[in-house]
């Protein structure tokens, strides 16, 4: 590849690290929206409290200001700046998601997390930041030359690297948000159409693979054995499973939200509980903290990934529909700011951001709502959690960040 | 700073850009559409969805109605039980342990079993586990007497079913057990849950609607990781826990309906004759039945061998219950009779000559005889086939009185040619043989009047016509009681009530409540010439005797017939008993018979008694049914008034 970094230095960035002129030029739209997102998040938090002492509630609240303050710190930094840091951002990222896969502590069966000290790290969240400065990097160095095949065939190679990682983990949700990152970005760098649907016909291909995997799937059947029973049956070793397998967990999944009727007590449990939170909500929902399907513990996940089948029971459709509406509006500013970006890079860097966001909305909404088979992703500024918390903050500055250098490259 | 090559834009970016706002927004517009179809269109349903989850509904039983016999003597009630049951949640944990010992220690359980038993309960500490069910009073005083000791054990106390005279009319009562899985389909309507105990034979069957009451109910919200608890305090009364299964607080919702208990029943049965009549029968199998001739009221229904229905429905008397329900297992014919079975009303048998006396009435009311017609016995009677009366020498000439006197089987062969034996089956059906006599009771044997359509019915898978065709001859033999003629006890003493009470059929019942159901079968000439004939069976003490003297009364006019039924050919039998050192094996000896009425009495009574294979019934079943006789008017036989004064 013929790129080089040879003017990409740190020193020639530094000088305009921090400007206060620039402060003066922040967009004030957006904050708006997320202000308004981000108290919708501690209201609904409050309600869907999970413990006595609020500790969630609490937290929520630290998460936003420690996030606010790696948002400030974004902003007042080059985006161009840190996009050249890109290379090194990816070595960074691939690093954490090899050493997760030895030394990880494992969540809820899929999520990992790096313990580092008091910190605790979760590499996939990270790499999905990392990922869009990565394309933002090597779309611009390539500029039209994207047109070419081999240059756009290369961008999922580039791409494979961490999605493989991350799907060993395994994590879907987040591997499956890289696919669509990929796409909108070379779609917004200008790579051929024919191309791209070419792509996404051969993603079309997962229809087929998906019936492969369930074809003949049982719940009951295919159920794998415990660890302790084989530790109890030595001579018995668990069956050998090919990598083009999906796991159990996996499967049971997309197998529920095709029936999910035929257990409604097991696996389906959670979509068909959130249906009826959400459907049982109405035009103005049961009222501020009577949501009986979350205090009466039928909504699983409540104050996490089913955060907003809480909200839509206890605030209605309108409640639904203004927070729909809100994520809309700040996401529609972001690709305003890209629109409007006469540089490349924050166009890419911009729109990149905007698609991992408004697919943890879409999916994570889709989901609550029964559209789409249950996995795990949260709603930015409501789920609760500080890792992603602090990667919606990330973002939030860095598409703060595109316009307000706008001003330095027109002058 | 950065080239200005890495800045330029290329043409068309923004309509690219602006494109992905327009799938963006469509997106999100899609998750709005499918808002308003989940909580606009289809909020009725999710409602009732989310509303029929978390209402919960505890169940509050009624108590079962109390059966009574005559005189508001009582046969079954509901008495306290207590189970002991240990609340993990209520313990502090590390005491667990020393509470399974203390519980083990008291009752004589393993301490081991009840604690793993609590460590498999973890994820719902608040489940009642069963320590031990229906203790005894010193277990259940030892308990509250450590309870400083015991912490989380309780005493959990609910009614059980009692049957107060054990085996006494045990048949006539039946039983409860769990309610079957069929049943409960079609009972669940009417309240029925899984775990019920409903009757299961007998009275408490046929009566279960009325004896079982309106269970009530308590609304409460229901949390989604438990179930609620229900508790009773000391007098068993029930009341809602406070907390479910896992520890939630719950909350009532202040919507209760108090059970109604279930409907007491007064029976018609008499207690004392009831018990009389099962120890007369002693260890003999077979049945006495004791009816109101005029009402149809029961008054004592017995049969042996039987069976104490508190094996069912008492803890303790498991092993019983289950020898019961596996059925009789013995090695002789006789060992194999089924307590369950009561062969006074759920087993039909040959009934012999006791049924001459319809065959009787039949020919008068039909005109074939008159009351002075004779027919001349000379032992046996020549049709194709050589049939004998029992007296082998024969009765000579005979009327219709003495026939049923002297019981003469060629006068019954003779005139049931005369008749048909359509209008011999019509006339029985009339009498109510062949067919339920509709006692309120389950599973009564409606008997069997065999007739030409019947035989051809049963036969009809026979390749050999001529099997299946009916053949004059049987028609005399039918007459006389044997063939395929069968009959219960029960049937037999509806059948001499008829002649009792001047002509009437009436309808056995137990319940006091129901109205008696009389209907006009005979004339009054025919009821008189057969009566005559029947009291002569008992009263004729000179020669030639009446074949039911035995079961005279002094100071009692006392109508009777024997029956004697032949259970297999006479030549089967002879060689069994040659074999037999010339003993008649049991399963092989006549069943004996005897019907008896009293007339001229305020009450007037009908008695039928089986013996089954009893062998001669002017011999073995006739003093049963004088006893029966001799007890129910004992006092007016000391000169006083009698004491079951017929009710209606």
């Amino acid at each position: 590849m013929a790129i080089s970094a040879r003017d990409m230095t740190v020193q020639n960035a530094s000088v305009r690290i921090i400007n206060p002129r620039n402060v003066l030029s922040i967009d004030f739209l957006m904050p708006v929206f997320v202000m308004m997102l981000v108290s919708i998040g501690w209201v609904t938090m409050y309600s869907a409290e999970p413990s006595d002492t609020y500790a969630h509630f609490y937290k929520q609240i630290m998460f936003f200001f420690a996030g606010a303050a790696i948002a400030a710190a974004i902003i007042s930094m080059d985006y161009r700046v840190l996009v050249s840091l890109a290379p090194a951002m990816f070595v960074v990222a691939v690093g954490m998601l090899v050493a997760v896969l030895f030394f990880a502590s494992v969540v809820n069966g899929s999520e990992r997390w790096l313990v580092l000290g008091p910190i605790r790290i979760q590499p996939s969240e990270v790499t999905k930041v990392v990922m869009v400065y990565v394309l933002a990097w090597y779309l611009t160095k390539l500029g039209m030359r994207i047109r070419r095949f081999h240059w756009f065939a290369a961008t999922f190679l580039i791409m494979a690297v961490p999605m493989l990682l991350i799907l060993k983990q395994p994590n879907l949700g987040t591997a499956a948000c890289l696919g669509p990152l990929t796409l909108v970005m070379l779609f917004v760098a200008g790579c051929r159409l024919w191309h791209l649907s070419l792509v996404i016909l051969a993603g079309l291909c997962v229809v087929p693979f998906a019936w492969y995997q369930l074809h003949g799937f049982d719940p009951v059947e295919d159920k794998p054995k415990s660890a302790t029973y084989y530790e109890a049956h030595p001579e018995e070793m668990p069956p050998p499973k090919p990598f083009y397998e999906l796991y159990y967990h996996q499967k049971m999944r997309i197998y529920t939200f095709l029936n999910p009727e035929a257990d409604p007590k097991g696996g389906a449990w959670q979509t068909i509980q959130s249906k009826v939170a959400v459907g049982s909500g109405g035009l103005s929902g049961k009222g501020y903290l009577k949501g009986t399907q979350t205090r009466l513990n039928y909504l699983p996940e409540y104050h996490t990934d089913f955060i907003f089948s809480h909200l839509a029971e206890e605030r209605g459709f309108l409640g639904g529909a203004i927070v729909i509406g809100l994520f809309a509006a700040f996401l529609l500013r972001g690709l305003m700011f890209a629109r409007d970006c006469p540089d490349m890079m924050g166009t890419l860097l911009a729109a990149g951001i905007v698609t991992i966001l408004c697919f943890h909305v879409f999916v994570n909404i889709a989901i609550t709502v029964g559209l789409m088979p249950v996995t795990g992703i949260p709603l930015p500024f409501l789920s609760y959690g500080g890792s992603f918390y602090m990667t919606t903050m990330a973002c939030v500055g860095i598409l703060l960040s595109v316009p307000m250098r706008r001003r330095i490259l027109v002058r | 700073m950065p080239s200005s090559h890495d800045a330029e834009r290329y043409p068309g970016v923004e309509n690219r850009v602006q494109f992905f706002a327009v799938a963006m927004t469509v997106a999100l517009a899609v998750l709005g559409v499918q808002l308003w179809r989940l909580q606009i269109l289809n909020l009725n349903y999710f409602r009732e969805k989310s509303m029929g989850q978390i209402v919960g509904e505890q169940r509050l039983k009624s108590d079962r109605g109390i059966i009574f016999a005559r005189d508001n003597a009582v046969l079954a009630d509901n008495r306290p039980s207590a189970d002991i049951v240990f609340v993990p949640g209520e313990c502090p944990k590390e005491r667990h342990s020393e509470v399974c010992h203390s519980l083990a220690n008291i009752l004589g359980i393993s301490a081991s079993e009840l604690y793993d038993e609590i460590e498999s309960k973890r994820g719902a500490p608040f489940i009642q586990i069963l320590v031990q069910q229906d203790v005894t009073k010193a277990e259940r005083t030892r308990i509250e007497e450590n309870a400083y000791k015991l912490p989380g054990v309780f005493t959990k106390v609910h009614p059980q079913r009692r049957y107060l005279h054990g085996k006494t009319a045990g048949q006539l009562l039946g039983y409860l057990a769990e309610i079957g899985p069929n049943q409960l389909e079609t009972w669940r309507e009417d309240g029925y849950r899984q775990g019920d105990l409903i009757g299961y034979a007998g009275i408490e069957q046929q009566y279960e609607q009325l004896l079982h009451g309106r269970d009530g109910f308590e609304r409460y919200t229901r949390y989604a990781d438990g179930s609620p608890q229900l508790l009773t305090d000391t007098g068993g009364k029930p009341y809602i826990a406070t907390r479910d299964t896992a520890g939630n607080l719950l909350d009532s919702m202040g919507i209760r309906h108090d059970p109604s208990r279930g409907g007491d029943l007064h029976l018609t049965l008499d207690l004392d004759l009831q018990e009389h009549c099962e120890n007369l029968l002693g260890g003999e199998a077979g049945a006495i039945v004791v009816l109101n001739a005029d009402t149809g009221e029961v008054l004592a229904m017995a049969s042996n061998p039987a069976y104490d229905p508190n094996v069912f429905v008492t803890q303790n008397l498991r092993t019983e219950k289950n020898v019961l329900l596996q059925g009789p297992k013995g090695a002789t014919p006789r060992e194999r009779l089924d307590p369950l079975k009561s062969l006074a009303f759920k087993e039909q048998t040959y009934p012999g000559s006791i049924y001459k006396m319809v065959v009787a009435a039949a020919a008068i009311e039909e005109g074939v005889i008159t009351p002075t017609s004779t027919v001349s016995c000379g032992g046996s009677f020549q049709m194709g086939a050589v049939l004998h009366c029992w007296q082998r020498h024969g009765h000579g000439g005979t009327n219709l009185v003495n026939s049923l006197a002297y019981s003469c089987d060629v006068f019954y062969y003779t005139i049931a040619q005369k008749l048909g034996i359509d209008r011999i089956s019509a006339w029985s059906h009339k009498f109510g043989l062949g067919e339920r006599t509709g006692i309120d009771l389950p599973e009564e044997a409606p008997g069997l009047v065999p007739n030409p359509a019947w035989k051809a019915e049963v036969h009809k898978n026979d390749k050999d016509p001529s099997i299946g065709r009916w053949y004059p001859v049987e028609t005399s033999i039918m007459a006389i009681g044997q063939g395929s003629t069968q009959m219960t006890p029960l049937q037999a003493a509806a059948m001499i009530s008829t002649f009792v009470n001047g002509g009437y059929r009436v309808r056995p019942h137990l319940n006091q409540g129901m109205k008696p159901e009389r209907e006009k079968i005979l004339k009054d000439e025919t009821v008189e010439i057969v009566k005559e004939g029947l009291l002569r069976c008992v009263e004729k003490d000179d020669y030639p005797r009446g074949t039911g003297q035995q079961a005279k009364v002094k100071g009692l006019r006392v109508l009777g017939k024997t029956g004697t039924a032949q259970v297999v050919r006479l030549a089967v039998r002879d060689e069994a008993a040659r074999k037999n050192n010339g003993v008649v094996p049991w399963a092989l000896r006549h069943h004996a018979w005897f019907v008896a009425g009293v007339i001229e009495e305020d009450l007037r009574i009908a008695v039928s008694v089986l013996i089954l294979h009893g062998e001669k019934g002017s011999d073995v079943a006739s003093p049963y049914a004088k006893d029966v006789m001799e007890y129910v008017y004992a006092d007016k036989l000391k000169g006083q008034h009698v004491a079951l004064a017929g009710g209606e």
